[in-house]
């Protein structure tokens, strides 16, 4: 494609039809209205595409209504613009803006129009391009929103350009125009080589000004290693610079070494004291003390933890014939920076991780959870970040779409705010993976078989600018001068391509080993797996570019998206390429494993890096770090004179808070049951609007066995002792899938931690706590989750969730998720939240102590109060073997078909749990307190109705099973409240004193009105 | 008559729904193949050996350009002959969600007898203008010449789309296709008696994207050949209802609402093929 090629640019909008909305122009309109309160008169959106391709002039005609536009419902036009077409706006617009894509970022509808182009037009393949746009046109917009206002609410110009026509253009008929986003090649640079016998300071600097990411300690190692004379004299055999890295290897050595691929923090020497108990004691890696030992402690006991911590997921027995697998990631960082296509480019990216495990498995369900700044936040906003409005628009349309065009239900997850999440939101996407326990061939799944010889295979998209520091830039705070080229837009169909053909592929045999190009791209991906045959040879100059000129160290670290690496054998490699070609998905031979124990990376001929595998993999130096713990003080929380009625009142403001408000409207636009397998849903009850415990899937056509997937996430406790917060959130992913019935001899579970930098340093003067805190989780997660028996088969941690933007420092509350797979026996008696029948009795299974300390309620009134009520007292304190014992009756109970609904208590407490109960029921309740105040000497009715303490779930029972079922729970604490009433009343009593009464039809207006979208709903 | 149905279940480019579509067939007593289109462009398989041909929901080329849009072109310039052969030879055809716009929009549904791949009518934006995930009642009208709907009444499926607008240029068009029995299925008021499709369109999310006369899904006029937005593959079974742990009672588990339809094309093609 000559830079003489010409460019057509086709426009295409609705038709103008009574009864067709212009849905894309009423979405801006909505958008502005819900975002900032600006409401316009109306919006129109008219897609544009630019083709830079050689076609007559009849063709260019033809694909106007062959390809661009519908011909029934849209207009379409081809280098002319519609906006002048007075049949199609018989009025000219106020203000238009038009927006695209900046040079180099991932166009998908553009390379979606390019195959469609092909498809019409064969003879232009390889000589054509396309690149998409979208232009908002404006009526009756109000007097002080400017067209640079609106066009900052349309566009992110960290990725995307636009042009603006303002109100005198408008007049003039002067439409905006982008050019075609074209990208020049870059001039390839030749391997540079970095002298490292310099100052501490320069060492330092090396580290800084190039990203790496690198400390002293660690750049000292990598001089060391160039000043050891065996490695000097290897090298000089090799043509390379004897004593001083390249910049290949040493971008290498920052990927491999960078917190976020080997986890520096959690493998540290961890000096900790404890200044109430005097502990004073050295942890020699949080990870290898209280996440591995106990999750092999317990592997010794059970055989069904087929493949732990070593693979990008943990797999686990299901039966005989099948595995799950488990993985959730974090993609925090560039999901700040761009909401979308950070999002995005994280459900797919977890997505490989799945078809990376073992053999390859098959990604069935997904969960999200995020974390956002609340939405009606009023604050300043530091210069550099998003309203946490957008950013939640843009998190959830990046993982809506990700996870919809993929073919992957989303199945549970849940939305938590909090003002420090303004700096970085999370952003965490866990993906379930299921695959045969045996291939065709006979191999086990879950064990990669990799043989020297083996061929390199890149399969997927190419190779570009995008991406590049994404590993290192995530371990590095954000600020204002953060890198665009971190921020990448995922492309699902190229992945869906390449999922099916990998799939189609592990079935046939070809692949002996597989992982994901995620972090550190090639670095990583062949990096990782030369460890497996003690070598890899790896050709830069082969590897397919979407970029010309990347010069070799950035084509072995660019993170570009939807890329495999797999290790074929060289007799199936012919197999494995007609494969490739036949679903379209480029697969590229680009090295081979080797036994020769260094990872050698060429450019053609030339040796660029050569890294020996021990080096690379182990040499990076262990972290020492401080660590004191001295629990933090605060206020009491300051309870107001509250009649029954008040009571009522304060639950409906309790219900509408962002937290546990109703997240149907963004939940809704998830697919979540493709693959039609989906039992429990996110929603129950009479009206589908009730809020689901854990999802559960029956994954097997046809077959009753199922799959329980659930969360928890409780960071305000954090604010009071991270190990409460820890314990709760273990707590509450089990309690969820105890709701639903699972088999609590088949769970597993996945740590996610997500902290702010627990190192102490100028920056961060309170390291120590935060590494306390750390060290607290990490505490609670070893003890519950032994006594659980709940073995954590993977995990992840983001360490550096703060932002410094202008001088300003905002870090997160500690965040720990806990997501957990579990087996389900017979979906059939899967149990849903929703109260059932007028009349059924109600339970509260578990004990209620007054633990009201960082409640939900807490922060209500804290709020309320303009801060003058505190948060502090008493927060859940975690029982766990009476818990289990508890749960153990209740679904051994639901097994014989007694329980009729059950529901988890957490945010709200038993209050909120009542009202969401009666929601699915479109019922009443009457509820009497007494039991429950019998289970400890200083609760009060505040501790009753909205105390969170962990360990219980409210149930419904007919009254026929009434008897069976309080046998059953016998032993337990186990408290009739009450019953399911008609009508719209819940009333809750202790004994003959009125608590709290609520009309249920207000309370579920306030709790879905919070986070309506917007829109028909 | 033929004693092992054969379906083709059509797969690759983003159609993601292939697995369960496959499993109904199954479940229906058909045996079922997954087609990547590309097998059938090169020719190393044949629509000629099947009985059925699936067309099944998904995304296919990310709903760029239009959902359905580069799929259906895909199978109306790269496999125009094949595929209308088939659909001359009387044998059925369905495409659901996804795979009902690529009909849609190659100019198969609502259709002509001469099968002349001519677009007339088309799946629009859901008003609310985003993807949505939920559970619609259809009603089926008894009158048509549907094969795959005989016997039904009313049904209850998921609907998980963002495009599924049913729309024409020609609104005169509405009447022809109602007068033959093409708008086979509408989605309707759960609380109404059988029958009370009607043609003014019902409030949100009873109609869950406002479509013209509430209309879900269309055959052509032979009747063999169908489409619709909702998923009755994703209602396989009693447990996969929205509301089976309040309707169905322990022991009374086993097929879902959806299997007529896949039921019947089977027992069609059995009959017929």
């Amino acid at each position: 494609m000559g830079t003489d090629t010409p460019v057509f640019t086709y426009e295409v909008t609705t038709r103008d039809l009574a009864g067709l909305p212009d849905a894309r122009g009423d979405s801006v309109k909505g958008m502005l209205a819900s975002n900032y309160g600006v409401e316009v008169g109306s919006v129109r959106v008219i897609l544009g595409y630019q083709v830079k391709a050689d076609l007559t002039a009849e063709e260019a005609q033809r694909a106007v209504y062959d390809l661009f536009a519908d011909p029934v419902i849209e207009q379409g036009s081809v280098s002319g613009r519609l906006l002048d077409d007075a049949e199609i706006f018989s009025s000219r617009p106020q203000i238009v803006v038009q927006a695209g894509f900046k040079p180099g970022v991932t166009d998908n509808a553009g390379q979606a129009g390019l195959d469609g182009l092909l498809t019409i037009f064969p003879h232009i393949a390889g000589q054509a391009a396309v690149a998409t746009s979208k232009t908002y046109a404006f009526w009756d917009v109000p007097g002080g929103v400017t067209s640079d206002w609106l066009a900052s609410k349309l566009h992110n110009p960290m990725i995307e350009r636009a042009a603006i026509a303002k109100r005198a253009d408008c007049q003039a008929g002067n439409w905006p125009t982008l050019d075609f986003p074209s990208q020049p090649a870059l001039d390839q640079q030749t391997p540079a080589v970095i002298d490292l016998e310099v100052s501490d300071e320069r060492l330092l600097e090396i580290s800084e000004t190039g990203l790496l990411a690198l400390n002293l300690n660690e750049m000292r190692a990598i001089q060391a290693h160039y000043r050891d004379p065996v490695v000097r004299e290897q090298r000089k055999a090799l043509g390379l610079p004897e004593g001083a890295p390249t910049d290949a290897e040493l971008e290498c050595l920052a990927q491999t070494w960078s917190e976020h691929c080997c986890h520096k923090i959690f493998a540290s020497k961890i000096h900790h004291v404890d200044t109430v108990t005097g502990e004073d004691s050295t942890i020699d890696s949080l990870f290898k003390t209280h996440i591995m030992k106990p999750t092999l402690d317990i592997q010794n006991e059970v055989d069904w933890l087929l493949s732990i911590f070593h693979d990008n997921s943990g797999v686990i027995a299901w039966n005989d014939e099948w595995s799950l697998c488990m993985k959730a990631e974090t993609h925090n960082s560039p999901s700040a920076l761009d909401p979308f296509g950070g999002a995005m480019t994280g459900i797919v990216g977890v997505n490989r991780d799945i078809l990376g495990t073992g053999l390859g498995a098959r990604p069935i369900a997904n969960t999200d959870v995020f974390c956002f700044g609340p939405p009606d936040y009023s604050g300043k906003i530091p210069e550099g970040l998003f309203h946490p409005s957008r950013v939640f628009r843009g998190v959830h349309a990046g993982v809506r779409a990700g996870g919809n065009e993929s073919g992957i239900p989303t199945v549970n997850g849940a939305i938590i705010f909090d003002d420090r999440y303004l700096g970085k939101p999370l952003v965490y996407c866990g993906t379930v993976g299921l695959m045969p326990r045996r291939l065709p061939d006979g191999r086990e799944s879950h064990e990669k078989t990799p043989t020297p010889g083996d061929v390199v295979y890149m399969v997927g998209g190419r190779v570009g600018s995008d991406g590049i520091h994404g590993a290192t830039f995530s371990s590095l705070e954000l600020t204002e001068e953060s890198p665009s080229s971190a921020v990448q837009i995922g492309d699902p169909i190229t992945q869906k391509k390449m999922l099916d053909m990998i799939l189609e592929a592990r079935d046939a045999g070809l692949i002996q080993v597989i992982t994901d190009n995620g972090a550190g791209g090639l670095s990583s991906s062949v990096g990782e797996m030369a460890e497996l045959t003690g070598g890899a040879d790896l050709d830069l100059a082969v590897v397919p570019l979407k970029q010309a000129g990347l010069s070799p160290w950035e084509i072995l670290v660019s993170e570009s998206q939807e890329r495999m690496t797999v290790g074929v054998r060289p007799a199936d490699c012919a197999a494995f390429e007609a494969l490739a070609a036949l679903h379209e998905v480029e697969a590229t031979a680009v090295g081979t494993f080797t036994d020769s124990g260094a990872f050698v990376v060429r450019m053609s001929e030339n040796v660029v890096a050569h890294l020996p595998i021990e080096f690379l993999h182990d040499g990076c130096p262990q972290l020492q770090l401080e660590s004191e713990w001295t629990p933090p003080e605060h206020e009491p929380i300051e309870f107001p004179e509250s009649g029954a009625e008040d009571m009522g009142a304060l639950l409906e403001r309790l219900m509408a808070r962002p937290n546990v408000a109703s997240k149907e409207w963004w939940v809704r636009s998830y697919d979540h049951e493709v693959i039609a397998q989906s039992v429990i849903k996110p929603f129950c009850g009479v009206n589908h609007d009730a809020p689901g415990d854990a999802a559960v899937i029956a994954p097997i056509q046809g077959q009753t066995q199922g799959a329980v997937i659930s969360n928890g996430i409780v960071p305000r406790y954090s604010d009071i002792d991270a190990y409460a917060m820890t314990a709760a959130s273990i707590d509450e992913a089990l309690r969820n899938a105890v709701c639903v019935g699972v088999d609590l001899d088949l769970i597993a579970g996945l740590d996610n931690f997500c902290w702010p930098d627990p190192v102490e340093s100028a920056k961060t003067p309170d390291g120590r706590y935060k590494l306390a805190q750390l060290v607290r989780a990490n505490r609670a997660l070893d003890e519950v989750c032994r006594a659980y028996n709940l073995p954590c088969i993977s995990g992840k941690d983001s360490m550096k969730n703060d932002a410094t933007l202008h001088g300003e420092k905002i870090s997160i509350p500690p965040t720990i998720l806990f997501s957990l797979i579990g087996n389900h026996s017979d979906v059939r008696k899967a149990v849903s939240s929703d109260f059932k029948t007028v009349g059924d009795r109600i339970y509260l299974c578990g004990e209620t102590h007054q633990e009201l300390g960082a409640s939900e309620l807490a922060y209500l009134l804290r709020d309320e109060s303009g801060g003058e009520s505190g948060i502090g007292g008493q927060v859940p304190e975690i029982e766990p073997e009476r818990n289990l014992a508890m749960y153990r009756a209740l679904t051994a109970a639901m097994g014989e078909g007694l329980v009729a609904s059950a529901h988890d208590c957490s945010d709200g407490g038993l209050a909120a749990a009542v009202a969401e109960c009666c929601f699915g029921a479109d019922s009443g309740a009457s509820i009497d307190l007494s039991g429950v105040m019998t289970d400890c000497g200083d609760i009060d009715s505040w501790g009753a109705l909205f105390g969170e303490s962990l360990g219980r779930i409210l149930v419904s029972v007919e009254p026929q099973h009434c008897e069976a079922f309080e046998a059953a729970m016998s032993g337990h604490a186990c408290h009739a409240l009450g019953s399911v009433e008609a009508g719209d009343q819940i009333s809750i009593s202790n004994g003959d004193e009125a608590v709290l009464t609520a009309s249920m039809a207000q309370l579920r207006a306030a709790w879905k009105g919070t986070l309506d979208g917007g829109g028909p709903q | 008559m033929s004693d092992q149905v054969r379906v083709a279940v059509l797969s690759g480019f983003g159609i993601n729904c292939e697995s369960e579509t496959m499993a109904v067939f199954e479940m229906a007593g058909a045996s079922a193949d997954r087609v990547h289109v590309n097998r059938l462009v090169n020719g190393e398989m044949s629509l000629d050996d099947y009985h059925i041909m699936a067309v099944p929901g998904g995304f296919s080329f990310g709903d760029h350009l239009g959902s359905g849009r580069l799929m259906g072109n895909r199978l109306r310039f790269g496999l125009r002959e094949q595929v209308r052969r088939f659909v001359q030879a009387s044998k059925p055809v369905i495409g659901i969600c996804n795979g009902f716009q690529v009909l849609v929009k190659m100019g198969l549904l609502p259709g002509d007898n001469e099968v002349s791949l001519t677009q007339t009518a088309s799946l629009a934006l859901n008003d609310s203008g985003h993807y949505e995930n939920r559970w619609a009642t259809l009603e089926f009208d008894q009158r048509s010449p549907c094969i795959w709907t005989k016997g039904l009444t009313r049904m209850r499926v998921p609907v998980r789309h963002g495009e599924g607008k049913f729309v024409t240029a020609d609104r005169a068009l509405l009447d022809d296709w109602a007068e033959s029995g093409q708008l086979v299925v509408r989605y309707v008021d759960p609380t109404t008696d059988y029958p009370s499709a009607s043609d003014e369109v019902l409030p949100y999310p009873i109609s869950p994207n406002q479509s013209w006369r509430n209309i879900a899904g269309v055959c052509d006029p032979s009747g063999l050949v169908f489409g619709l937005m909702p998923h009755p593959e994703a209602n396989h079974s009693t447990w996969l209802g929205a509301t089976w742990t309040r309707d169905v009672e322990q022991g009374e588990h086993g097929e879902g609402e959806g299997m007529v339809i896949f039921r019947n094309a089977v027992e069609y093609a059995r009959a017929n093929l």
